[in-house]
């Protein structure tokens, strides 16, 4: 394949096109409640051996190297960056943050599957349940008689409040944090959900604060940890990649259209 | 027919690949860890008659360019970048340990389902004892300066980390290294290297490729324009050869 570096240069733009889109999706979710950003992982392909290392090359000769050609690049996958994101105060009862590695626990319709977030912005169902945004529940179930008052959700997330014509506050559950042996191996869902896969392995469900688990904070969201800068120097440097890589098509085709003219 | 047209095509041949050798380096400005192929020609003379006027161009990647790329910090605990010329060890892929080492600058480490610490390609890191390091479940792991890796229990605060293992970080000195078709650096004819008890490694940050880029672009145009003036030689020949038909037709 005598134009192969034609190939190669376009491994080259998709690799880097394929990077642009994670940093788009990392911009676009700057505001995301929870959104963790992405790495685009790049890794060369498998080598073409033209020519193999050791082979006759006459009768009592042998070549000394090999012509071995690359045949470029690819984005193998993207490793999402688990930093803790800035924790916001909203003052709101039901919002809350995670200060820490975990997840809280959501039961998705239709189904029951189970997906995880770190977005806690919370809100209450009319029969009473902690729900998500979208209406999801939250596992394990906490149910919040009508008329309390004073919902109080402690760092390693007991849930409790006033009962009307009580003093003493009631323990109305406890909230449960999942982690994951290699968190990074989730898989994103979309709605800010993630399921566990064979590469996550599986939740391991305990308290907040203990054994890794990060605390539960009322009253707060943890802001995503997209750095605009940091996103910014990258599109520069992806978009330059870019335009080498095209300026190799350019020049390849340039080789063959002068081969064609010249010949 | 002359003989010369063979000549330059095989040039033009060596120019396409190397060519397609710097289209590869171009490719991999992104890939963390990449070492630039080195792509070199040289003449095969043909020893047939009295005068050796025959020197076909065979081009071949001559190995890897392992001068120190630039390292970026990440923040990321299990991203390493190696200090100096050391290398770390990984174990080749397939055949569970029996394929022997391969080396590698990028140190993106992960933690894999299975507790094995492993590079953002998928190899698996070997440490002290030749075999991959398994990492406790639900630990802190960071790595230290001489690439010893820690699991500190996010339970108990106040306990001193635990020493798990020490990544292999080997020296190449004195031993060539080649790229293999499955694109890393190995001992040409199987072997290892010496570990290197001065080696350092600085975690939180990654080694960028190192492509030159502008050094690249300057080999691209190189490249093209050698391809050209050799399809030039080709017309030249014809040219030649058209003279010579001409001056018969006359006759």
């Amino acid at each position: 394949m005598p134009n192969s570096a034609l190939h190669v240069a376009r491994t080259g733009l998709e690799a880097q096109d394929a990077r642009m889109r994670v940093i788009a999706n990392n911009l676009a979710n700057i505001g995301t409640t929870g959104f963790k950003r992405d790495r685009a992982d790049f890794a060369t392909l498998a080598y073409q051996e033209q020519r193999v290392a050791g082979q006759q090359s006459t009768n009592q000769t042998a070549y000394a190297v090999g012509l071995n050609l690359g045949t470029g690049v690819a984005v193998v996958g993207t490793s999402r960056i688990d930093t803790q994101g800035t924790l916001n105060q909203t003052g709101n009862t039901f919002d809350l943050a995670l200060d820490g590695d975990g997840y809280f626990q959501v039961e998705l319709p239709p189904g029951g599957q189970i997906a995880f977030t770190r977005a806690g912005n919370f809100t209450i169902s009319p029969q009473g349940n902690l729900i998500t945004g979208q209406g999801f529940a939250v596992t394990p179930p906490i149910q919040i008689p009508q008329g309390s008052q004073n919902v109080t959700i402690s760092p390693d997330g007991t849930v409790s409040a006033m009962q009307p014509g009580q003093t003493a506050p009631v323990q109305l559950g406890q909230l449960q944090v999942a982690n994951f042996a290699n968190a990074a191996g989730l898989r994103q869902i979309g709605d800010n959900f993630l399921v566990e896969t064979g590469a996550s392995g599986p939740a391991e469900l305990g308290i907040a604060g203990q054994f890794g688990r990060g605390q539960i904070r009322q009253g707060m969201l943890e802001g995503s940890n997209v750095n605009v800068v940091e996103e910014l120097v990258e599109m520069i440097e992806a978009q330059r990649a870019y335009e080498i890589n095209s300026k190799m098509v350019s020049a390849v085709d340039e080789m063959l259209r002068n081969a064609n003219q010249t010949l | 027919m002359d003989r010369l047209i063979y000549t330059a095509l095989s040039s033009m041949n060596a120019s396409m690949d190397r060519q397609r050798a710097v289209a590869n380096n171009l490719a991999n400005t992104s890939t963390p860890g990449f070492r630039a192929e080195v792509f070199a020609v040289k003449a095969a003379t043909l020893r047939d008659g009295s005068i050796e006027a025959r020197a076909p161009a065979r081009g071949s990647v001559r190995g890897a360019d392992m001068v120190e790329g630039r390292t970026r910090p990440t923040g990321q605990p299990l991203d390493l970048a190696v200090q100096g010329e050391a290398l770390l060890a990984f174990q080749a892929p397939g055949g569970g340990g029996q394929a022997g080492e391969v080396y590698s600058r990028r140190g993106d480490l992960r933690i894999a389902t299975s507790g094995v610490l492993e590079n953002g390609e998928g190899l698996a890191v070997l440490g002290q004892g030749g075999g991959p390091i398994t990492v406790p479940r639900g630990f802190v792991i960071s790595i230290g300066e001489d690439g010893t890796v820690l699991a500190s229990d996010p339970a108990a605060p106040q306990a001193a980390p635990e020493v798990v293992d020490q990544i292999k970080l080997v020296s190449r000195e004195g031993t060539a290294l080649a790229k293999g078709i499955d694109t890393f650096l190995k001992v040409p004819g199987g072997g290892v290297l010496p570990p290197d008890p001065t080696a350092r490694v600085t975690s939180g940050s990654l080694e960028d490729s190192n492509v030159e880029t502008a050094e690249t672009l300057v080999q691209m145009i190189d490249a093209q324009r050698a391809f050209e003036q050799r399809a030039k030689i080709i017309k030249t020949a014809r040219d030649l050869d058209e003279a010579s038909s001409r001056l018969m037709a006359h006759r």
